[in-house]
């Protein structure tokens, strides 16, 4: 006759403990990594450079230009050259101020409309006077002011991408 | 907290039931550490399941991407290395695991009447875990990949008559290229996970069905059972934790390079197939001309229609080892055939002159430098510079070269070679590279001097 045999309780305490514990080494020894594996480049900053968009000499004061900033970046694992096109007004005191072409809005690209001498965004509407300040529409804020500074008559800019929708400029 | 949601589920779900039929199933003989090879094949299977699907978040089946992509995992990711040698030594884990799991049910006898079925789906469930390893292999689209899986397909050529039609389906076309790395990837990926899963479930519903063999010994078996949990269970936990741990281990120390990208044109190089692959490899190396496809289709074909057909053809009813001396001097006679070919391959392997790990890096940084701009080694490359082929049969001299590297017109005046200033050690290596390229080394037969 066969007898099926069941351990004590207290055995049976113990091997569910174990089996416990190996679960959660194996389980935490997998999750910490995988965690890390799929947050991290996920996390990354974006690294850009500064990158020359070009002689400062050609600028009229008062008009926007857009000018295409080039540079290498990091696509994951690509390397690419991304193109961007960035706006550059030259002050009366002769300094150069460079705008972000996005829309603080909800990031649409923005025009300028050089008849009302105002930047203008196609989706929404928004307006916006030369110097970036909203004039209409849903904007939050201001045109976004990139870093610059000419170094041997040529402008350079720092690119960079700003949070749309809030009142203030967070970089991404 | 727990006990209530669990008895809120109960009363819904009917758990309790459930775990009756999980865990309570009776062992015959009561558990044992000699039966946990199945649930850590099981365990380690799932182990490659997950790392698998972990490493396609960032994975791209493309020749463009692939070797890059694997570069990206392996160098930029938090713990890609990690996840990557997980994988990698969990491929191999698995074959040990269900080697020394076939190796037990055959000496048990356990695939006797009346769980003949369950031994021939764990022999398909077997084909599909090489099948697993033979497609992953290509994936990484390094040199090694490469060439690998350019003699693995060339053999499916020399199937006779309709060879020539499946190495085309393998490759996705005449040779190998994207399409034989997608298809790889999607076979890897999707197509194999789906029939090992149904395989699994299929496999333990019949084992479900007929019940664990126990003990060889049928008085042994009647004199007393046990259930499934919590001895066997807490048994199998213990050898899963003790292989994930080996694998964690491997994976931290032993670094799994990568070797170059894939180079079609490349024709020097020597790939070595996976260990559980080199039996084979090694094989095949004794049998050539019109006996050839005997041995690579003929003989395997049968060894696994055997090996498939098993419980049909030993049809001792007896598991007893000692009673069944034909069935195990022909395993044991397989086993020691399988190791003294692995044995033999890997002390050709280790015999082989293997080429200096610096004059490799040093050829990836003269391609990375782009240097083959300007200079030609053996045909390839411009004709601004000098040709390289044998360049260490003028310059020897390595101190030479380092001071050649970082100002060309100190020791070459007039040179037009811009400094190459680079970290110390990559200039070592392509110092190595350098001096290797003489008449005599790089090419098999010695290349013509000129």
């Amino acid at each position: 006759m066969t007898r099926t045999e069941r351990p004590s309780e207290t055995r049976r305490t113990f091997f569910a403990w174990m089996i416990g514990l190996a679960a959660s080494v194996v389980g935490l020894g997998l999750a910490i990594p995988l965690a890390g594996y799929v947050i991290g480049p996920a996390l990354k900053r974006r690294d850009t450079s500064w990158a020359a968009v070009g002689p400062t000499g050609s600028l009229r004061t008062g008009e926007p230009e857009e000018l295409e900033y080039a540079s290498t970046v990091k696509d994951g694992w690509r390397t690419v050259t991304a193109k961007k096109g960035i706006w550059a007004i030259k002050q009366p005191a002769g300094e150069v101020v460079v705008l972000s072409p996005i829309c603080p809005h909800l990031g649409c690209g923005f025009r300028w409309a050089a008849g009302d001498h105002t930047f203008k965004c196609p989706c929404h509407g928004s307006v916006f006077d030369v110097t970036g300040k909203v004039l209409a529409g849903p904007a939050p804020r201001s045109l976004d002011v990139l870093p610059s500074k000419v170094e041997q008559g040529n402008l350079l800019v720092l690119y960079k991408e700003f949070k749309s929708g809030l009142d203030h400029p967070v970089e991404l | 907290m727990a006990g209530k949601l669990y008895e809120w589920l109960d009363a819904r779900l009917n758990l309790k039931s459930l775990g009756h039929t999980l865990l309570d199933e009776a062992i015959p003989g009561g558990a044992s550490w000699i039966y946990v090879f199945g649930s850590a094949t099981l365990f380690i299977f799932c182990l490659q399941a997950t790392t698998g699907m972990f490493l396609a978040l960032y994975y791209v089946p493309s020749p463009d991407s692939a070797y890059d992509t694997v570069q990206y995992i392996q160098h930029e990711v938090p713990f890609g290395w990690f996840v990557r040698g997980l994988h990698h030594w969990g491929a191999s884990a698995v074959m040990v695991a269900v080697g020394l799991h076939l190796l037990q049910v055959y000496l048990y006898g356990a695939y006797k009447r009346p769980r003949e079925l369950l031994w021939m789906v764990g022999v398909c469930l077997l084909l599909l875990m090489m099948a697993f390893g033979f497609t992953g292999y290509l994936l990484p689209w390094d040199q090694n990949a490469y060439w690998a899986t350019q003699v693995g397909t060339n053999m499916v050529a020399s199937v006779p008559v309709a060879g020539d039609v499946l190495v085309r389906v393998l490759r996705g076309g005449a040779t190998l290229g994207a399409l034989t790395l997608s298809r790889f990837f999607a076979v890897h990926t999707l197509f194999l996970p789906a029939l090992m899963g149904c395989g699994i479930l299929v496999h333990l519903f019949i084992l479900r069905r007929v019940g664990p063999a126990g003990p060889w010994s049928a008085e042994q078996a009647k004199q007393r059972s046990e259930t499934f949990y919590p001895r066997q269970v807490y048994m199998d936990a213990l050898v899963m934790l003790g292989v994930f741990l080996l694998i964690v281990v491997l994976a931290w120390t032993v670094e799994f390079p990568l070797a170059d990208r894939a180079d079609p044109a490349d024709h020097t190089f020597t790939p070595v197939p996976e260990w559980y692959f080199l039996f084979f490899y090694e094989f095949l190396k004794y049998v050539s001309g019109p006996l050839e496809p005997l041995a690579t289709w003929v003989l395997p074909g049968l060894f696994i229609l055997g090996l498939l057909l098993w419980p049909l053809i030993d049809r001792n009813p007896e598991r007893r080892p000692s009673s069944r001396p034909m069935a195990l001097a022909s395993g044991g006679a397989f086993l020691l055939v399988v190791f003294a070919l692995m044995g033999v391959s890997l002390w050709n392997l280790h015999a082989t002159p293997k080429t200096d790990p610096s004059v490799a890096r040093g050829k990836a940084l003269f391609a990375q430098q782009h240097c083959a701009a300007c200079h030609r080694i053996h045909g390839d490359g411009g004709m601004v510079g000098p040709d390289l082929s044998y360049v260490a049969d003028q310059r020897p001299d390595r101190q030479w070269h380092l001071r050649h590297f970082r100002e060309p017109q100190s020791v070459s005046p007039g040179s037009i070679m811009p400094a190459f200033t680079l970290p110390e050690k990559d200039l070592t290596d392509l110092t190595s590279y350098m001096v290797s390229l003489k008449s005599g080394a790089g090419t098999p037969e010695g290349g013509e001097p000129r």
